[in-house]
């Protein structure tokens, strides 16, 4: 007997249906995102590329974040995230041991800037070309504190100088009127800043980085002790779309530039300004540049917390392998 | 007492008067208030610390406060810290003053004058005094010089416009007499505006003696490497809270003594209107 008319139709729909089933994917609940606000510790910049191209290809989506970028200071961010109010910021790595000396519990668990980015730049008639030359000089340093001025002591400590014979001053951050108005004879800085500036203004000068002495750690990804206890999946989706974002950086700086276009009021805007922060991004690169991307260097941490007890600002026991961890970062490249 | 001074007198109520019998206590008994509130203040202090569980580094305690303290005065940092701010505080509010005082004088001889000056005065003031600290430390250095201008600026405003407004006040018929009495400009000024200006001075001078403190902090913390306000700005560093609550509260003390040296200054200057 010959099926129905009807009864094929009904058989073939079924059968339609059956096999589409099959070649969907698996219906999942879609991945809750979670908005994050993270403290970047410094005002919009080109430095920030590797968050843009994260954000913009959105590899931050993929692993269920929806980023806020906070531009307030660095501290406040070792605060906030020492208090259990957010889950990460961004800082310079001596806030660490400063931090924890305080009770903050607070865990760095990737290094972005693999090499320490503070140099001593003054203009080339001052002769200062390496650390013996700034002896009986006038040093200015932005801020008594903070990521500058640790390098500035790692450099005296490392290179024997008597600070006593030099006239260290806190100048803010106008290293560059500073030495182009001879108020200072060197001044310490950011190496992807102010050198740049300077050369853009014609100007000859001599860096002295502090990484060739002593390098010490710089910034990276800071969480708390109760984020990598109870949601250790949180910090390792952080890492991994970093570290994505980190990588296309590195790989194509032309394509970050035009992405960080669309998170910096201003850039793109006016040729001068984008020729200067191409250089910084750069510059900036340079200094990101790892044998692994995202990890801390034990030796590092270990000079970081000789130069802050040299200093004075940390007395006790800090142990620099409680200051950091590789977990995240080695498995989320293995 | 002079006529002038009678007449103010009559025409103002004195503080004494304002008071009434509820309110108005023994000198000893307001002595005693001091301490009391004090106390009071700071056990408040200690129980919201432990009934909210804080972590120090957020609001520490009077007690984690109290042994920072005790260690910063027995090195000697915070003595040396409050004499810098100290000595920026009074020379800013010197200058303020003094060029406060000299422009007010001008602007109340002239309402022309004022009007055409004064919008320039204004706008000065309506620019953020955190904007040009750091203008001033490039032109001027980081030295004590920026700090004592910034301090400067901050208690010119308000004395200048009570030392306008205090000239202004001597009554007309006042005036009238002493024009009638063939006094010259430097009598009128001395034996009649300048008495009568003086309650509106003093009320002036008690704002920007506060305020001058408020100068100097702001001053230090763009570009210090010592003072009250390098204090706080090292304990935000360091994460040290206790060490930020020192130098706020000796901030306070010296805002206060000024305050107090002021209102001394008053009761001697204007002892006959109590």
């Amino acid at each position: 007997m010959r099926p129905s008319p009807r009864r094929s139709l009904f058989l073939l729909l079924t059968v339609l249906a059956m096999v589409a089933g099959c070649a969907a994917p698996t219906a999942t609940q879609p991945k809750t995102v979670e908005h994050i606000r993270l403290p970047m510790g410094y005002i919009p910049n080109v430095q920030f590329a590797p968050f843009y191209v994260a954000v913009d290809k959105g590899y931050f989506a993929a692993e269920g974040i929806e980023l806020e970028f906070d531009y307030s200071y660095e501290t406040d961010g070792i605060k906030l995230v020492g208090a259990g109010q957010l889950p990460f910021t961004l800082a310079s790595g001596e806030q660490v041991p400063l931090a924890r000396a305080q009770g903050l519990p607070v865990v760095y668990v990737l290094q972005w800037w693999h090499q320490f980015p503070v140099v001593v730049v003054s203009l080339a008639e001052k002769n200062i070309t390496k650390p013996s030359d700034l002896t009986g000089r006038r040093i200015g340093v932005p801020i008594f504190g903070g990521a500058s001025y640790i390098g500035w002591k790692g450099l005296v400590w490392k290179a024997g100088l008597d600070e006593s014979t030099m006239q260290v001053s806190d100048i803010g951050y106008t290293q560059v009127a500073a030495l182009t108005q001879d108020k200072v004879d060197a001044a310490v800085c950011y190496a992807n800043n102010e050198p740049i500036q300077l050369k853009r203004m014609g100007k000859s000068i001599n860096v002295i980085p502090v990484a060739e002495y002593t390098n010490l750690v710089s910034n990276g990804i800071v969480t708390n002790e109760a984020t990598i206890a109870t949601r250790p999946e949180l910090v390792r989706a952080m890492v991994r779309a970093f570290l994505r974002g980190l990588r296309d950086t590195i790989n194509n700086p032309d394509e970050a530039f035009t992405i960080s276009k669309k998170f910096i009021e201003g850039l793109g805007k006016d040729a001068e300004t984008d020729a200067a922060q191409k250089q910084v991004l750069a510059a900036s690169i340079e200094l990101w540049q790892a044998p692994q991307l995202g990890a801390s260097d034990p030796t590092a941490w270990q000079t970081t917390v000789t130069v802050l007890k040299q200093m004075k600002l940390l007395t006790g026991d800090v142990s620099a392998d409680k200051l950091y961890t590789n977990q995240f970062v080695d498995e989320v490249n293995k | 007492m002079a006529v002038w001074q009678k007449t103010l007198t009559n025409a103002e109520p004195s503080a004494k008067d304002l008071e009434t019998g509820a309110t108005r206590l023994r000198p000893w008994t307001q002595a005693a208030l001091v301490p009391v509130t004090l106390a009071g203040f700071v056990g408040l202090w200690a129980l919201f610390v432990r009934l909210t569980s804080y972590p120090p580094f957020i609001l520490p305690g009077p007690d984690r406060v109290w042994v920072r303290f005790l260690a910063l005065a027995a090195d000697g940092t915070l003595w040396r810290q409050a004499v810098v701010t100290l000595s920026e505080v009074l020379a800013g509010l010197v200058v303020g003053m003094c060029v406060a005082f000299v422009l007010g004088y001008l602007l109340s001889r002239s309402r022309t004058v004022e009007r055409l000056v004064a919008p320039y005065i204004v706008a000065s003031q309506s620019v953020p005094i955190v904007a040009i600290a750091p203008l001033l430390v490039i032109w001027f250095g980081t030295g004590a010089t920026s700090k004592i201008l910034v301090s400067a600026l901050i208690v010119f405003f308000p004395i200048l416009i009570s030392c306008i407004a205090g000239l202004r006040s001597a009554e007309p018929d006042l005036r009238d007499l002493m024009r009638a009495l063939a006094a010259t400009r430097w009598q009128t000024f001395t034996k009649l505006e300048l008495p009568a200006a003086m309650p509106m001075l003093v009320s002036g001078l008690k704002v920007g003696a506060t305020l001058s403190v408020i100068g100097a902090v702001v001053g230090e913390f763009v570009g210090a490497d010592r003072g009250l306000g390098f204090l706080v700005k090292q304990g935000q560093g360091l994460y040290d809270t206790p060490l930020m609550f020192v130098a706020v509260i000796s901030l306070v003390v010296i805002a206060m003594s000024l305050y107090g040296l002021v209102a001394l200054v008053e009761r001697y200057l204007l002892a006959w209107k109590q």
